[in-house]
């Protein structure tokens, strides 16, 4: 009989839970740690950012999921991993804190056979001095708690606005190392589409804030994709969208500073600059959570588990930006000094960005960290549990691979609301970590596959795909022939 | 506000007819893509 030990709720940590359960027989412990008790559809985020959805029509509470399906919860947070156990605790531990209920503040030691860390990223707001959810005017919109108040927050702006204030709106990224800048192009582009619904566009001036060196680079480096029959860069789409929309942009900008109504900047041309703002919705850094690890000594063993994330089967012998390969990035995910620990999803440390670093004249690194989107993090939690699957029925090897050098994505971005006045930018891309070696030609992707379209029909995909995740995400029938 | 996308182009993006069959494409080609399988990049050692 094995146990699985699963920290986190995410996509990953629930793809990861929902596929173990499925293929392993009632014999096997599958046990999911998560200090959230809801599952949350994070993409549709944006449209409880704008009102168009409520919070409950994304997420659903997981125990009584997880009861029906014979997967242990508990609702706690994982403090430290003891991968060999200690003086006490022979076998391999992770020591949880509660925190609801009854055993809330209690800590308990949950013993693994196998640990699967789908931590996710820690939301490091503390990055950017006065970058607070709803403080000084700025909001978020990376969990439904802050898109709801980032709701409020533009809800009372229009309020004002319809009274006669003119008014300005920053989106982007509120960090030099931000990643994530996707979610932020989907919520500007939804702003502004909700401001025209309200008629109070021409009134509302709106910014772009990157730390992008080009629009489009989404921290992938950008990419050449086909639209319709032509062959664009996506900074060109990108530019086209916003210059249609009337959305200004400030690029290669690290912020910094976040004051009321007031964003200071670096640029990459070390220019320190400021723009003031009536709504800010500002993606922050995403960072490891800070766990610590010990051996069965109680001797710190942090290094051998994080580096910032968890330390998977990546290359991380630090190189220049120009010897960077596919190769770099990690195929099973399995910590290599504790075989019996896997990091799926945005909880796993990259070998290194993937769009080129760049520094600005002050020294200031400002460039995007690498994306992990839905998409590659259900599809590394799967293989996880399929490999761990297979190591508990006997075999010796890992035999499910996943690279991002080696898996295509498709990143539909809500363009606006609306099942007749609605928009989306549809993008995928193949494979997700540019191979240059590959494909030279056209800048480390396959065009066919990487190919980008704008219209309704993103909308409705979007919506389509809201639906079919939280169909899946609910473990219904037949909820595994949906691919991740 | 500069005009990038001609008014031929929006009624394209916006009309939901032609939208519709461009909902089946897309979800079609985006299927291929995604579930055109996955995996390791390294040689065999
Ligand atoms: C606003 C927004 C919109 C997005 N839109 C898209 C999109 O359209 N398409 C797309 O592909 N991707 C999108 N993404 C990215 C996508 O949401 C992420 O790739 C995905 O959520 C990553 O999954 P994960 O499970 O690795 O991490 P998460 O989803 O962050 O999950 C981490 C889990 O770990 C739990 N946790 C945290 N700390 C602990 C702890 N100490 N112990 C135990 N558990 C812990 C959390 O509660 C959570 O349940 C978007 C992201 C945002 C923020």
């Amino acid at each position: 009989m094995a146990k699985i030990v699963i920290l986190g709720a995410g996509i990953s940590g629930h793809v990861a839970a929902s596929h173990l359960r499925r293929k392993l027989s009632k014999q096997h412990e599958v046990v999911v740690v998560s200090p959230n008790s809801n599952y949350q559809w994070i993409p549709s985020n944006i449209w409880v950012g704008i009102g168009r959805m409520k919070a409950e029509q994304i997420l659903f509470p997981l125990e009584p999921l997880y009861k029906k399906k014979n997967i242990g919860f508990k609702q706690a947070k994982a403090v430290s991993f003891h991968p060999e156990g200690d003086k006490e605790v022979t076998k391999p531990y992770v020591m949880v804190e509660y925190v609801k209920g009854e055993d809330k503040n209690t800590f308990e030691k949950v013993t693994y056979d196998f640990l699967i860390n789908a931590t996710g990223p820690k939301l490091a707001f503390d990055m950017t001095e006065g970058l607070e959810p709803g403080k000084n005017k700025a909001y978020s919109v990376c969990t439904y708690g802050h898109a709801e108040h980032a709701w409020h927050g533009l809800k009372e702006l229009i309020e004002e606005v319809k009274k006669g204030k003119k008014a300005k709106i920053l989106i982007g990224t509120g960090h030099a190392k931000s990643t994530c800048q996707g979610a932020a192009f989907e919520y500007i582009l939804n702003v502004e589409q909700e401001l025209r619904r309200h008629d109070v566009r021409e009134m509302v001036e709106i910014t772009w804030i990157a730390n992008e060196y080009q629009l489009g680079d989404f921290g992938m480096d950008g990419m050449l994709l086909s639209y319709g029959s032509n062959i664009m860069r996506s900074n060109e789409m990108i530019e086209m969208i916003f210059e249609d929309r009337g959305i200004n942009w400030i690029i290669g900008a690290a912020v910094n500073k976040i004051e009321d109504g007031l964003a200071h900047y670096e640029t990459l041309d070390g220019e320190y600059k400021t723009e003031t703002y009536d709504f800010a919705m500002l993606i922050p850094a995403f960072s490891g959570h800070g766990f610590k690890a010990y051996d069965k000594e109680d001797k710190d063993i942090t290094e051998k588990l994080f580096k910032g994330f968890m330390i998977v089967d990546a290359d991380y012998t630090p190189r220049p930006y120009e010897e960077w390969t596919v190769q770099d990035w990690p195929e099973t995910y399995q910590n290599p000094s504790y075989k019996n620990i896997f990091a799926p999803g945005i909880a796993f440390a990259p070998p290194h960005a993937i769009s080129k670093p760049r520094v600005s004249k002050n020294g200031t690194s400002i460039s995007p960290a690498p994306p992990r989107t839905g998409m590659p993090s259900g599809i590394t939690a799967k293989l996880v549990a399929e490999n761990i699957v297979d190591i508990i029925n006997g075999k010796k090897t890992l035999n499910h691979k996943g690279s991002m050098g080696n898996m295509g994505a498709a990143c539909i971005a809500s363009a606006g609301f609306g099942m007749t006045k609605g928009s989306g930018v549809s993008i995928t891309t193949y494979p997700i970590v540019p191979d240059y070696v590959k494909y030279p030609d056209t800048q480390g992707r396959k065009l066919g596959k990487t190919f980008g379209e704008i219209g309704l029909a993103g909308h409705w995909l979007k919506l389509t795909l809201h639906y079919a995740f939280i169909y899946k995400a609910k473990m219904k029938p037949f909820w595994w022939l949906i691919p991740e | 506000m500069t005009q990038r996308i001609s008014k031929t182009k929006r009624f394209i993006m916006m009309n939901p007819i032609i939208q519709f069959f461009k909902y089946i494409y897309l979800s079609i080609k985006i299927l291929i893509v995604v579930a055109g399988g996955h995996g390791g990049t390294r040689k065999k050692v």
